[in-house]
């Protein structure tokens, strides 16, 4: 661990989370901490830092910006453990601020006032959460602690959210109309992003060992699945409804399967259709790219073909490959909520209804799911990238 | 054995290798020297069949290998290239395993043959066996190439200019190891250079090719001594023959021996029965010696060697 070793001797001061921290503090004590609601639908009154959370709240607030800039700049033997601590604890509490806001501010007696988080609030968690990558940067953290991190402080934000303080928040407030909805729409979420990928990623698989076999085919292939990737995803969800309608309509037995003019059916046909692209992509320049001596050498000591392909190139090509779903199920992801126009369920669901309702919460109950499904996805396939590199960079 | 017969390579329109015939004897290193483009690593593919000949026969121990499996026949034969070719999602010690692997020997077989031929290979097993070949060194890397190609003790031994990306001392050692591994295991060994001074350290028999052809197979030291042509000479050096000469004969050969081994005087510094009469001559023009006593492997001095029968005999 790099820690022993900032204990040892001085370490430069830092740059950068002096900028973040003071441009936390310069939002922070500037824009609109939260709002107070009477009811969903009429704009909410602004309160900013020092009206939302009084003095105690402010006064918290700026001295950690403070300390983490001061931490961060003065010359200390250790740097970044105190400044993980800080941060990290910050942004753990970070609800309670809101707590403070919605008992201050929250009328009594008015069962349909709610307290909304304001573009204060917003920044300073993203000011914050870089601060705190910029901190795991510095201490070349091991993917342990970061997860440890990420769970520990999610796990503080969910107890808080479902605790009694936080009832009033909108956001709150929408969930608890709709927990079964939520429920469904993850599942359904999920179930379209990744059944996608997964189908995505064997059509894409057979292209390409398609294209190796017969070059004659790579430029009809690819010219098709990149002329795909050029239709605007909701011309293509509304292409679909016509001759899938038509084809539930010819074969009933389609339709009792779900198979409709809308509905998972298109959606899902045309998720598969956009992922191909990347993945065709990586899985066939992955493949193709293993160095020719390498492949020489193994055919020249006795490999055949399949054994060629099973140990040689396809280890070889697994990152890249790797890579490609990645890059894939985080576009899915997005795409899914996109789906949810044409009936397909899902967090996007939420959001055009909210959008339909002016209920700007419920868009966030939509959007702020499927920001953290791209996120998760992104941190479990570069683990996966990362672990199958070619050579172990522990070994 | 290998047999080459009437063997022609076309690629389209070009002739690679034009009607060679060429015998390798078992046990016997033939180096294939010429400049690139002459033919040379394209003859050699041609023996593991990596590409088809299109006219001829090449028959390995007297069987035609047109009519054999190929992998069967690559099996049979170690196959080492230039930048080794190692995988670098293996290990050293699975990377030798590969042959062996594909000829499914028990595992336990395979780890004790594994850790012989590191061994033979002075590369310790302890501590390379669990590397990748990015860990190791250019020559180390060479090393495990041609511990993989002996592993599982094929008769023939493919060698495709295996040095040529190495630094002039790595290389040296190399052919040095080369030569003695090469007296343990007699392989029957096809080896490609374009380096005429490995080729004359090396072979037994030389296959000088130029543009498709085989222009004279012979010992190093008749290609020296009566080349067959003035593109062998060029090859050769014309001026430095003399020395290439005495670079292929031992001490041993031109010592005056002692009637029986003596004990060495401590300190006495000599050269060794293997050591060429080159370096012989090297070492007495440096120290300004008129002879130098030679030692045998045990320490024992066995003879002495004078700068005048140098003159007189060496080349």
């Amino acid at each position: 661990m790099p820690v022993s070793r900032t204990l040892q001797r001085r370490i430069a001061p830092n740059r950068v989370i002096p900028v973040l921290a003071g441009l936390a503090l310069l939002v922070v004590w500037s824009l609109d901490f939260g709002t107070i609601q009477p009811n969903r639908i009429v704009p909410g009154t602004g309160h900013g830092l020092l009206s939302a959370t009084g003095w105690f709240g402010a006064g918290a607030v700026t001295l950690v910006l403070a300390a983490s800039m001061l931490l961060s700049v003065l010359p200390l033997g250790v740097r970044y453990v105190p400044l993980l601590g800080l941060v990290g604890l910050s942004l753990a509490m970070l609800p309670l601020l809101l707590e403070v806001f919605a008992a201050r501010h929250l009328p009594e007696g008015a069962p349909y006032a709610r307290s909304a988080i304001g573009a204060g609030f917003w920044c300073l968690l993203f000011l914050l959460s870089l601060v705190l990558i910029e901190i795991l940067g510095r201490l070349r953290s091991g993917r342990g602690l970061q997860i440890l991190l990420l769970v520990s402080i999610g796990g503080s934000w969910l107890l808080l959210l479902r605790g009694d303080g936080l009832e009033s928040l909108s956001l709150v407030r929408e969930f608890n109309a709709r927990p079964d909805q939520f429920e469904q729409a993850l599942w359904t979420h999920l179930a379209l992003a990744f059944g996608a990928v997964a189908i995505s990623a064997c059509v894409a698989f057979i292209l390409a060992l398609k294209m190796i076999r017969s070059p004659g085919w790579q430029r009809p292939i690819l010219g098709a699945v990149s002329f795909l990737q050029t239709i605007p995803s909701l011309a293509l969800f509304g292409l679909l409804i016509a001759p899938l309608s038509a084809l539930a309509a010819a074969f009933p037995f389609l339709e009792t399967l779900g198979i409709r003019g809308i509905g998972w059916a298109p959606a899902m046909l045309a998720l598969v259709a956009y992922s191909l692209l990347p993945m065709l992509r990586n899985t066939f320049v992955a493949l193709t790219e293993v160095p020719d001596n390498l492949v020489d050498a193994g055919r020249g000591m006795g490999m055949n073909e399949r054994q060629l392909f099973f140990q040689l190139k396809l280890p070889l090509a697994l990152p890249v490959i790797i890579e490609g779903v990645r890059i894939t199920t985080i576009q899915a992801i997005g795409l899914t909520a996109v789906a949810a126009l044409i009936g397909a369920g899902g967090f996007g669901a939420f959001i055009f209804q909210g959008l339909g309702q002016a209920a700007m919460d419920l868009v966030l109950l939509g959007a702020l799911p499927t920001i953290a499904l791209a996120l998760m996805a992104d941190a479990v396939f570069t683990m996966l990238a990362a672990s199958l590199r070619p050579t172990p960079a522990t070994a | 054995m290998i047999e080459l017969k009437n063997v022609t390579r076309r690629f389209g329109d070009t002739v690679a290798v034009d009607n060679i015939n060429l015998t390798i004897e078992t046990g016997e290193v033939c180096v294939l020297v010429g400049s690139s483009g002459c033919g040379k690593s394209t003859t050699l593919r041609m023996i593991n069949r990596l590409l088809p000949h299109s006219a001829g026969n090449i028959l390995v121990d007297g069987e035609d290998i047109a009519a054999m499996n190929p992998e069967q026949l690559r099996l049979n034969m170690g196959y080492v290239i230039q930048g080794t070719g190692l995988f670098p999602h293996w290990t050293v010690a699975r990377n030798i395993a590969m042959v062996p692997q594909l000829l499914k020997w028990p595992r336990d077989r395979i780890d004790a043959r594994v850790n012989e031929l590191m061994t033979l290979l002075d590369l310790d097993p302890t501590v390379h066996a669990n590397k990748y070949p990015q860990q190791l060194s250019g020559g180390q890397a060479q090393r495990v190439g041609v511990a993989r190609a002996l592993a599982a003790d094929p008769n023939i031994l493919l060698m495709d200019e295996p040095f040529g990306a190495l630094d002039a001392i790595t290389r040296e050692n190399l052919q040095m190891e080369m030569l003695r591994i090469q007296k343990q295991v007699r392989k029957t060994t096809v080896f490609v250079t374009h380096d005429i001074d490995e080729a004359l350290k090396l072979a037994t028999r030389i296959a000088v090719m130029d543009r498709g052809r085989i222009i004279q197979h012979d010992t190093p030291e008749n290609i020296l001594r009566h080349p067959a042509s003035e593109f062998v000479e060029n090859l050769v050096g014309k001026q430095d023959r003399g020395l290439k000469l005495m670079s292929l004969r031992p001490v041993r050969e031109l010592m005056n021996p002692h009637r029986g081994p003596k004990r060495a005087d401590p300190g006495v510094e000599g050269l060794r029965e293997e050591d060429s009469i080159r370096l012989a001559l090297s070492v007495m023009l440096w120290r300004g010696l008129q002879e130098v006593s030679v030692f045998n492997a045990h320490g024992e001095e066995t003879g002495v060697i004078t700068r005048e029968r140098i003159i007189r005999e060496g080349a």
